[in-house]
This record gives structure tokens, C-alpha cells and sequence, in this order.
């Protein structure tokens, strides 16, 4: 270039280089600052409130390890869930999470920063999305020379919706510090590979311990890892750098990862980490024979090899199956097999089915949480087949797995938006490059070239055209900018109207376009953190376990951490049965309220009604002989709550609770249901065995205490006859001899 | 302020005297026609053992039994109405009420009239049941007294009941023959055990409604000892329903009658001593159970700490101890408690199930209470466990308790270390040994350098 343009003389020479350096941190923490404030909505919108489900139960964990210290924490044995079995919640939860924010915590707390657990924790997911934007650009780097594509990077991680989704303040869930270690992760990993480097190779264990401390997820790189070494053997890519990085951080991080009790001694025993030990164990090998060949000729060493391989192989995949069959390998996980086959969750663990987060995605999410990123995809995963460098490898696997992983299940869309920001922005920062940065030809060199063989090719007499002109660059750069501007504007619409929502408030619009705050699960909640005693056992659907245990801070029967399936179905039991059949479940499990979420007059559709089917299918698996899927559709195959509701149906307890009383709301037989749009049985259901304690503002959730035996040893039935009345008739002459009374 | 206190005291000192172990106040309630007279020995019999007597007429404004939603006596006596009903304030759900506010009721039932339909409605709920006529009179051609009823045969004659089972206690029982007239007949359902019978018709008695034909036989719905002239219902906050079949033993006349068996000797009536038991156990002043305390702490060697007295947390199999103190009232105090016959006092450890059902022993006594025991130790189950008794026995007022501890599992520092373990020597001995041959081999390598000067000469 000709003329020296005024930002040379900053951007050129060793000033110049500083300077870059300044304007590349500057970058870097707006972006950072970016992220952080774009997940400020709800707390903005609503409170510093913690969010969902999970979170509530990560809130409750943090607020436990704060108060009582780590090590009752690590033997915490959780009596207020899981009611009466009680969870070992210490050994089978991921700890990371919480001892993060405990330590953030305590740090605060020593700088003399008197700060609540529960902002730590509403904060800490944006918090950890600053730190991910700038391990982002750690990573992109690596894969590229082109300073932007970093910084592009660490820019659309920033505020991708996809990861957004996860990160809000006040979903306090793993995911929240665990996206964060994955890809800082990944580039340690990949600065291990470059270099060959047992630093590196420590440092990638010393964070994947971190991550499996902190997620379930760690199982992503657990395969990962070795899936890239074994692609890098079979395209002969063996090296010292390969065995070194992959032999310290398998040894170490194996050993880091088996230091958290809830995953023990899963890294030597369970299907999902033998690739893992599989390519330690193939590596080994294949440094062996690398070794074997400096001392071999090369006729025996082929003939050595061949043995060695099939030798290898046919123990390897014998003992796999032995060890498979005699079950000291554990079996792999009902979450595995619905990875690679959608369809067996839904045939074969209702439980795992019946989580809308484990369906599979539907296609315009992937718009949706992506916007354009997920059309420079696919081009920026090209663009690493044409430099094809190890850690180009290792993108393209990443990529490969995560869209079908993401593809499958809706959560895992999470896993693939970084690999998708690292392509998208090797993409969009090699067309920036070539159109903004690329220095027009000199034309006199051009031309002299062009002297030489002239008449060969038209574009070659005319060389600086296409790229190289102003109008070329003015319009790509001028397309990228708009969007890239559609491209916050989208992840700011996203954010705002999607995914900021607490869920445990509701927020509706009134005719006058102000926010009307629908907050019947605190009222709720609350109403049974003061009305309740202590100890009074809370049956409700597992959904809203954690909730419970977290705001109204009563046990529960079951919760959304669903490690018994048995407790799980007696829950879906009691409320898919007759009230004769429930009563005694409820005794024997100590049930003082039973909980329902009813969205009927609201219209709120996420109630335990249209949750029934699944409340009854888990417990059909258990109990097949006593509650049957069948019973509850009419002849003609519909689920219907109306008049036309089958007998078994309108006996159920969750259908009688559902509905009691709901009917004095409306003129006489008026009564319509909301959600299902239909018209209710104009007689209100009749509770023996319950009655009704507490229905909240809009009935989202209506409480129902279980009444003791009666005091004089009758039927419920017939005592509530009585209050009501009626009299008792003389038990009608039965055929046959008389029972006789014997004592 | 003193006299505030002397009074406080004196008040307290009436609490002490008065006999029940649930209140004095009782109500007595009688149609004004009934000759108030007639029992006036009852009457003093109970003012003497210190209860407050007061009448009112089942018509009555004033009859109320409740004030301000709470009871305002705490015991019931009501003597069978001539008119249909007992009135708009014993309404069978105003009785059962009272019961379920821990008040105790003696119902007295006559064969001269028949029951009223109300009162039959009452006792269906608590699953006694009266003949179908509802004016039946149970006659015993054996056991009559042959002095006032030489020729209807309806004024039983019959001894105290002794134990109803041999491990219940027997508390009607006693030297000499109770006079009944005219029993009105109840039979108990099948369906409730917390009925049970306190005197039975002897086998030969049956129930006979003398304005009517004889039934036919498949009509007959029991008879001989299914017949029951006093029963009773304890319900389960352990509040007493006794219903007597004859009013008129109750009466002065009957108290020391003399009568005489059909080819017995003629001798005087202890129906005054079996009034006193009737009354004293309707109205809790016999068969109360009472549980003073009860602790449970880990197994260890002399006192235990008050600090360690009953842990909210257990651990897996951790050796515990259960204690439990009981107290029987007995007319007008407290005393250790003696489980009668061959009965077990039983502890369960339960989690939706029990896991140790286990007899608990008397191993020592105070003034007023039985201390019972076990140990025992908390099964390989965590979980949310209660300690539990339930026992329920007929007369005797129901224990149940039930303790909730939580059974957690071995902390991380619990389990034996590994070099207590004889098995893992061999482990530990192979991890060192890798150590140290790791070290030794390092040694050797720094310090073993090759020889490169002696290679370069000869090269």
C-alpha cells in the first residue's frame, strides 16, 4: 500500500504492536461486559431471583456448604428429599458449582464485601459467560493466524442465544460454569497437542477435574479427547507431541476425575469411558511399534504389526464383551442409548422421555439460538479442511458430533454453540481479511508479469478487479456489518423475550400493554413455609421437588434429581389411583399436603394434568397390573376431562384434586377448563380422604391436606356422609352366614 | 400478688384432687320426668370421688356441650330420654364431637322403652349396633333373679367379667353377682376393633322383644354371648364410649337388692362396685396410659450426656439404646405401669416398613412409671426411620409414638483406613514399592551420568 493512512502510524511498527495489544484487552472486556450485561434482563425485568427447577436445588446446596463448611457438605446427607429413603446428596451431586460460588463467597467476604449467597449465585452464570468469551478467544486463536477471528469469536459466544439459554442471571444450574471449563478445556488441550507439552497436558487434566466436578457433561470430553487422538493416529498423525499430551492428561485427569464421589470408580467401569482408556491403551501400542521400528527391518516389523494388531484387538473387544456380560462394566446409561436412538427413551424410560429438555430439537431452533452463525457453519468447518492441522482435526470432530448430538436432544444445543462460534468466526474473519486487510497487487509487478505472457487469460490482463476493488469491499464489508447487526439484534430479541423469563413468576400482558406478574408458586410456596409444621411431607410431582425443598423449604416425596424411578412411580401411583388405593400409599410415605398444579382458569399449560399421561406411564411401568394407560382415554382413543372422561379418569386422585370445587368459580353448569378447552362435569369431584387447604390467587396450585384415620375407625367415605348428614343406613342384609365378631 | 398465687395454688390443688385423669366436670343428662332420686347413691358416689355433677334436661336452652368451641364438660352420663330424641343439642354429630375433643360418654340404654332412632343412628356410627326393634330385652332362663322376675326372666344375674384376653387387663372383675334389669341388647360390628365388649350375656340369654311374637329363626341376629350388655368404644385419641344395657342398675334399689339365683342362695348385689368400675374406667380414671419420657442415644458405657440425648441423626449401623417410661392412673394416682399377662411392650424401627420389631423389657422403675428398654442396633439402610410404638390394647388408652431420626450413611471419614484393611497390604505394598523404585530409579539416573570423556578419547 501506497499511502500511509493516519492509523498507521498506531497500528504499524513496535508501537503499533502495543497499541493492537491495548485495543485487543479493551475488546475484550467490552465484549466480556457485553455478555455480562445481556444476561442482566430478568434481574432487570424481575428480581435477583433464582430461576427454574435445578437451580433451586444448586441454590439450596450452595446456602447448605456455606452454612456447615466443605466436609459436611461432602457427607451431607440430605433427609428433606426423597422422603423416607433421603438422598446421599454429598456423594451424587457435582459439587464444582457450588463450591465455586461458596469460594467467590468467602473471598468477598474476606475483601470485606458483605454480600448475599444468593446474588453470588443469581451472578454467577454471567459472571462465568465473561470468563467464556475470553476462553473463547483463546481457542479461536489457536485455530487461526487472523487476529479477528479470536475477538469475532469471543463476540458471538458473548451473546449467542444458544449459550445464553443456559447462562441468564439466575440460572444458577452446572451449566452455568461448566460451558466455560469445556472450551477453556478445549484449548488447553489443544495448546497440549501443539506443543507437546506435559505443562499443557497437566493443565488440560487440571480442568477437565474441574469440569467433571461441575457437570455431567465432562463425559462430552471424556470422548472427545481420545476420539481426536485416535483420528490423529489413523491418519498417521503420530507423534511424541500426541502421546505425550494425551498419556498426562488421561492419567491425570482420570485420577482428578475419580476424586468426586458421585462419579468414583465410574472412569475404569462404565461404557462411556472406555474409548478413553481404549485409545490409552491403543496409543501405547503404537508408541511401542514406533519404537519396535527403529530396530526392525521392515518385512518383520509389518509381520510383528499385523500379529500385534489382531492379537490386541481380539483380546481387547473379547474382554470388552466379558467384562459387558458379567456386568463389572456397567451397562451403558438409558441417557446413552437415547442419544442414538431417539426413539428409545420414549418406548423404554418414560422418565428420561417425559423431560421436555431431552426431546429432540426441532429445526428452527437452530435459527433460533444461532441466527447466522449457523449458516458460516458449515463454511468455516471447510475452511479447517483446508489448512487440516491437527487442531483443525479436532474442530471438525467437535462439529461433527455436536450438531448430531444437538440434533437429538434439545439441551445438548449447548455443546455445539461454541464450536459454532469457533467456525462461524473462522468464516466471517477470513472473508473481513480478504476483503478489508488483503493489500491491492502492485500494478507495475502485475504488469510486468503480465508482459511476459500476455493473450493468456482475460482476467490476468485486467488484474485488479474482483476483491481488490473498492466497491467489492464496500459492499461485503457494508453486508457483513448488517449482519452482524441483525445478528445482536436477533441474540437481544432472543434473550429478552425467550429465555429471561424465571419461570417461577409468571409474566402476563394486560390489555393496557403493562406487565401483569402472575406469582402463584411463591404464594404457594410461602403459604407452606408458614402454615406448615417443620417436617410436613410434601407429595407432589417431582418437577416441582426442588422448588419445594428450596422456597418452601418442606421434604418432598420426589424431586428432579430422579435417581429412584420406584419412588418416582409410587408418587405417579398415588395420583393416577383411586382414592382408596392412594390413601394407604400416602400413609405409609407420611404425606401431610399433596401439591397440584392446575392451570385450568388461567390457561396455563404446563400443568400436572397434561403431565398426567407420564405420571401414569411411569407408574405403568412398574405396576402394570393396576394402572393402565388405556383406561384413562375414552373408547375412541382421546384424553378428555369432560363429561366423556372414563370412570378411572374421573376417580383418579389427580383429576379429583384438579377439579374439586372448581366448579363453584362458575354459573351451574358452566364450568370450562382453559387449557383443554372443554367443559368440566357440572358435579364437583368428592374428596374423602383430602381436603382442600390452600388454592392460590389464579389456582395455579391448589394444596390438599391428607386427613388422619378417622377417630372412630371408619371409612372416609362414610364419615364425610355423615359430616355432611346423611343418614347411615343399617349395612344392608348380606347372603350367606353372618360374620361374627371374634375375640 | 400473693393471693393471686395462693389462689393459683388452690386451684391446682383442686386439679390434684379431683380423681379423673381428664377433668371433673360432668354432665349428667336426664329427661326432668326421671326421678332424679333414684341414683341419688350414684351420685354421691361420684361427687365423693371428687366429680362435679351437674344435671340438665336433655330439652333444655341451656344444655350446650360445647363454650366458645371448646368443651364444656369433660365427661357425659345420659340416661335414656322417654321422649325421642335426646333434643337439638346431642345430635349425633354434637356427640361425636365431644368425643373427638377427648370427652368421655357413658350412655345408658333401658329395655322398658324403645331406644330412640337418633341414639341407634349414634352407635351405628361407632359400629355397635342395636336389635332391629330396637325394644328388645335380653331374658336368660338360667341366670334370673328369681325374686323380681320369677316369671319374665329379664333381670339377669351375672358374674363380673374377668380378663378379656389373656393379655388385657382385667378391670370389671370381682367376688359377687351384678343384678341387670331389663338389658337392652348391642351387638358390635365386625368392622371397627375399637369396640369391645365389656360384660357379655351368658350363652344362654337371647334377646326377645316381649310385645312381639316370637322371630323367626333365620331373623335372629345374635344370641348368648353375642349379645353384649356393656360395651365399649375407645376411639383413637383414646376418648371413652361406654354404652350400658341397663339403665336400672344403676338405680339405688339395685345397688343392694337381694336376690337369688334360680336354685342359688339368696345374696345381696355388688352393683354399687361394679357402678364404681364402670364409671371410674368410662371416665378415664383407670386404664390411662401415660408416657413420661422417652430417650434415645447411641450405646455407651455409664451416664449419657444430656447434649447426646436424643440425636435428631443416627448413623448405619450404629449400636442404640431406646427408652421408654410409662405410667397407668389408677383411681386417683399415677403408677408404674405392668404390662399384663403375656403382652410385650413392642419398639418398631420403621422406614415404610419396619426393620426391627423388637420387645421392649422393663429394666427399672420410678415412683410413678415403668421404665422399658432395648438396644439394638440401626440397620445397613439410611434413610428417614422413626422410632414407633404403637400400643393398642382394649380398655387400656393407646400409645402412639412415633419419633422421626434420620440414619445416614458413612461420612468419608468413617470407614477404616486402607492399613487397617489386612487385604489391601498387598496394594499399599505394590503402590510404594512403584514409588519407590520410581525414585530410585530417578537417583540412579541423575547420578550415573555416561562416561562421555572415556567415548571422545578413544573416538
Amino acid at each position: 500500500m501506497a499511502q500511509s493512512s493516519p492509523l498507521d502510524i498506531v497500528l504499524k511498527g513496535s508501537s503499533g504492536q502495543s497499541t493492537r495489544g491495548l485495543l485487543r484487552i479493551i475488546i475484550l472486556l467490552t465484549i466480556a461486559a457485553a455478555a455480562v450485561a445481556s444476561r442482566l434482563f430478568s434481574v432487570i425485568r424481575f428480581e435477583s431471583i433464582i430461576h427454574e427447577f435445578d437451580p433451586w436445588f444448586n441454590f439450596r446446596a450452595t446456602k447448605y456448604l456455606v452454612q456447615n463448611g466443605f466436609y459436611s457438605f461432602w457427607d451431607w446427607f440430605d433427609d428433606r428429599t426423597w422422603h423416607p429413603l433421603g438422598r446421599v446428596t454429598g456423594g451424587t451431586l457435582y459439587p464444582g458449582l457450588m463450591v465455586t460460588s461458596g469460594v467467590i463467597y468467602h473471598i468477598l467476604r474476606f475483601l470485606t464485601i458483605p454480600v448475599d449467597i444468593r446474588n453470588v449465585c443469581v451472578l454467577l452464570a454471567p459472571g462465568f459467560s465473561g470468563l467464556t468469551a475470553l476462553a473463547m478467544y483463546l481457542l479461536t486463536c489457536e485455530m487461526s493466524t487472523s487476529p479477528s477471528a479470536g475477538l469475532l469469536a469471543a463476540a458471538f459466544m458473548g451473546i449467542a442465544p444458544g449459550y445464553i439459554s443456559r447462562s441468564v442471571a439466575g440460572s444458577y444450574d452446572n451449566e452455568a460454569i461448566a460451558i466455560f471449563l469445556l472450551v477453556f478445556t478445549f484449548f488447553l488441550w489443544i495448546k497440549a497437542v501443539k506443543n507437546g507439552s506435559i505443562m499443557w497436558g497437566a493443565l488440560t487434566a487440571l480442568f477437565y477435574g474441574y469440569m467433571v466436578s461441575a457437570w455431567g457433561g465432562y463425559v462430552f470430553i471424556t470422548n472427545l479427547i481420545p476420539l481426536h487422538v485416535f483420528v490423529l493416529l489413523c491418519m498417521g498423525r503420530y507423534s511424541s507431541r500426541v502421546y505425550i499430551s494425551y498419556t498426562t492428561w488421561y492419567a491425570l485427569g482420570t485420577l482428578g476425575s475419580m476424586q468426586i464421589p458421585f462419579v468414583g470408580f465410574l472412569p475404569i467401569r462404565n461404557s462411556d469411558h472406555m474409548s478413553a482408556l481404549g485409545v490409552f491403551g491403543l496409543i501405547q501400542l503404537v508408541a511401542f511399534a514406533e519404537f519396535v521400528r527403529g530396530f526392525l527391518p521392515g518385512k518383520q516389523f509389518q509381520k510383528l504389526l499385523t500379529a500385534m494388531v489382531l492379537l490386541t484387538f481380539g483380546l481387547g473387544f473379547g474382554g470388552l464383551v466379558l467384562l459387558s456380560v458379567s456386568g463389572i462394566i456397567a451397562p451403558w446409561s438409558g441417557r446413552f442409548y437415547s442419544l442414538w436412538d431417539t426413539g428409545y427413551a420414549k418406548i423404554h424410560i418414560p422418565i428420561i422421555a417425559s423431560v421436555s429438555e431431552h426431546q429432540p430439537t426441532a429445526w428452527p431452533a437452530f435459527f433460533f439460538d444461532l441466527n447466522f452463525l449457523i449458516w458460516l457453519f458449515p463454511a468455516g468447518v471447510f475452511m479447517c479442511f483446508q489448512k487440516l492441522k491437527d487442531e483443525h482435526v479436532f474442530v471438525i470432530i467437535y462439529a461433527v458430533l455436536a450438531s448430531y448430538f444437538a440434533g437429538v436432544m434439545v439441551r445438548l444445543m449447548l455443546t455445539l454453540t461454541p464450536i459454532v462460534c469457533v467456525a462461524a468466526a473462522l468464516a466471517l474473519s477470513s472473508i473481513l481479511d480478504s476483503f478489508l486487510t488483503m493489500g491491492r497487487p502492485d500494478p507495475e509487478a502485475l504488469a510486468n508479469a503480465g508482459a511476459e505472457d500476455s493473450k493468456t487469460l482475460r482476467s490476468t490482463s485486467k488484474p485488479v478487479v474482483g476483491i481488490y476493488s473498492f466497491f467489492s469491499k464496500l459492499t461485503v464489508s457494508a453486508s457483513v456489518t448488517v449482519y452482524l447487526l441483525l445478528f445482536v439484534s436477533h441474540c437481544t430479541w432472543v434473550t429478552s423475550n425467550a429465555y429471561s423469563s424465571p419461570s417461577v413468576v409468571l409474566a402476563s400482558r394486560l390489555p393496557d400493554g403493562s406487565q401483569h406478574i402472575i406469582d402463584d408458586y411463591r404464594e404457594a410456596y410461602y403459604w407452606l413455609r408458614q402454615n406448615t409444621p417443620d417436617n410436613a411431607k410434601i407429595m407432589s410431582w417431582w418437577d416441582y421437588g426442588y422448588q419445594i425443598g428450596g422456597m418452601a423449604d418442606r421434604p418432598t416425596l420426589v424431586d428432579n434429581n430422579t435417581w429412584n424411578n420406584t419412588h418416582i412411580a409410587t408418587v405417579g401411583k398415588a395420583m393416577s389411583s383411586r382414592e382408596e388405593v392412594s390413601y394407604p400409599i400416602l400413609r405409609q410415605h407420611d404425606v401431610d399436603y399433596v401439591l397440584v398444579v392446575f392451570g385450568g382458569l388461567l390457561g396455563y399449560s404446563g400443568d400436572d394434568l397434561n403431565k398426567f399421561l407420564w405420571m401414569v406411564r411411569i407408574a405403568e411401568g412398574i405396576w402394570p397390573d393396576e394402572v393402565k394407560e388405556r383406561d384413562f382415554f375414552t373408547s375412541r382413543g382421546e384424553y378428555r376431562v369432560d363429561d366423556e372422561a372414563t370412570p378411572t379418569m374421573r376417580n383418579s386422585l389427580m383429576y379429583k384434586m384438579s377439579y374439586y370445587n372448581y366448579q363453584s368459580l362458575f354459573p351451574a353448569g358452566q364450568a370450562v377448563d382453559r387449557v383443554r378447552g372443554s367443559r368440566v362435569p357440572a358435579e364437583s369431584p368428592q374428596l374423602n380422604t383430602l381436603e382442600e387447604a390452600f388454592t392460590s390467587e389464579n389456582w395455579i396450585i391448589r394444596i390438599f391436606k391428607v386427613k388422619d384415620l378417622d377417630n372412630f375407625g371408619r371409612d372416609h367415605s362414610n364419615a364425610v356422609s355423615f359430616d355432611k348428614g346423611l343418614k347411615r343406613k343399617r349395612a344392608a342384609k348380606k347372603k350367606g352366614p353372618r360374620v361374627l365378631r371374634t375375640e | 400478688m400473693r393471693w393471686c398465687l395462693a389462689l393459683l395454688l388452690c386451684g391446682f390443688l383442686a386439679a390434684v384432687n379431683a380423681l379423673s385423669s381428664s377433668g371433673s366436670r360432668l354432665l349428667v343428662v336426664l329427661d326432668e320426668s326421671t326421678d332424679q332420686s333414684a341414683y341419688s347413691t350414684l351420685w354421691s358416689d361420684l361427687k365423693g370421688r371428687g366429680y362435679d355433677v351437674s344435671f340438665e334436661s336433655p330439652k333444655s336452652d341451656k344444655l350446650s356441650l360445647f363454650k366458645h368451641g371448646a368443651r364444656a364438660y369433660d365427661h357425659l352420663l345420659i340416661l335414656p330420654p322417654k321422649s325421642k330424641g335426646l333434643g337439638p343439642s346431642l345430635t349425633p354429630k354434637n356427640i361425636l364431637d365431644f368425643l373427638n375433643k377427648d370427652g368421655n360418654i357413658l350412655l345408658a340404654l333401658s329395655g322398658r322403652a324403645a331406644t330412640s332412632s337418633a341414639i341407634s343412628s349414634l352407635l351405628l356410627e361407632v359400629d355397635i349396633q342395636l336389635s332391629n326393634d330396637r325394644s328388645s330385652v335380653v331374658v336368660d332362663h338360667f341366670n334370673y333373679d328369681t325374686v323380681s322376675s320369677a316369671e319374665k326372666h329379664d333381670v339377669l344375674l351375672l358374674q363380673r367379667p374377668g380378663p378379656l384376653r389373656p393379655d388385657v387387663k382385667a378391670f370389671f372383675n370381682g367376688e359377687g353377682v351384678v343384678a341387670l334389669p331389663r338389658v337392652a341388647p348391642q351387638t358390635l360390628g365386625s368392622e371397627s376393633n375399637l369396640v369391645s365388649p365389656i360384660l357379655r350375656a351368658p350363652a344362654t340369654a337371647y334377646a326377645y322383644n316381649p310385645k312381639e311374637e316370637m322371630p323367626a329363626p333365620e331373623d335372629i341376629e345374635a344370641t348368648g354371648s353375642q349379645l353384649n350388655i356393656v360395651s365399649a368404644m375407645q376411639a383413637r385419641n383414646s376418648a371413652r364410649f361406654t354404652v350400658l344395657g341397663s339403665v336400672e342398675a344403676l338405680e339405688d334399689q339395685w345397688f343392694s337388692a337381694s336376690v337369688q339365683a334360680p336354685g342359688g342362695k339368696k345374696t345381696t348385689t355388688v352393683n354399687r362396685e361394679f357402678a364404681k368400675q364402670l364409671t371410674a374406667w368410662a371416665f378415664k380414671e383407670t386404664g390411662v396410659l401415660k408416657v413420661e419420657k422417652i430417650e434415645h442415644h447411641l450405646a455407651t458405657d455409664g451416664e449419657v450426656a444430656p447434649e447426646n440425648l436424643n440425636p435428631k441423626i443416627y448413623r448405619i449401623k450404629n449400636e442404640t439404646v431406646f427408652n421408654i417410661e410409662v405410667s397407668e392412673y389408677s383411681y386417683d394416682k399415677w403408677v408404674p405401669f405392668e404390662v399384663p399377662g403375656n403382652d410385650e411392650l413392642q419398639l418398631e424401627f420403621t422406614m415404610l416398613s419396619p426393620f426391627h420389631r423388637l420387645a421392649l423389657k422393663p429394666v427399672g422403675r420410678t415412683e410413678t412409671s415403668t421404665i422399658y428398654s432395648t438396644k439394638f442396633t440401626t440397620p445397613d439402610q439410611h434413610g428417614i426411620f422413626s422410632f414407633r410404638i404403637n400400643y393398642k390394647r382394649p380398655f387400656f388408652t393407646n400409645i402412639e409414638e412415633k419419633h422421626e431420626v434420620t440414619v445416614r450413611h458413612f461420612a468419608h471419614d468413617e470407614y477404616p483406613r486402607s492399613w487397617d484393611i489386612s487385604a489391601g497390604w498387598v496394594w499399599i505394598a505394590g503402590l510404594w514399592s512403584v514409588i519407590g523404585g520410581f525414585l530410585a530409579f530417578v537417583l540412579v539416573w541423575l547420578y550415573s551420568a555416561p562416561a562421555t570423556d572415556k567415548l571422545k578419547k578413544t573416538q
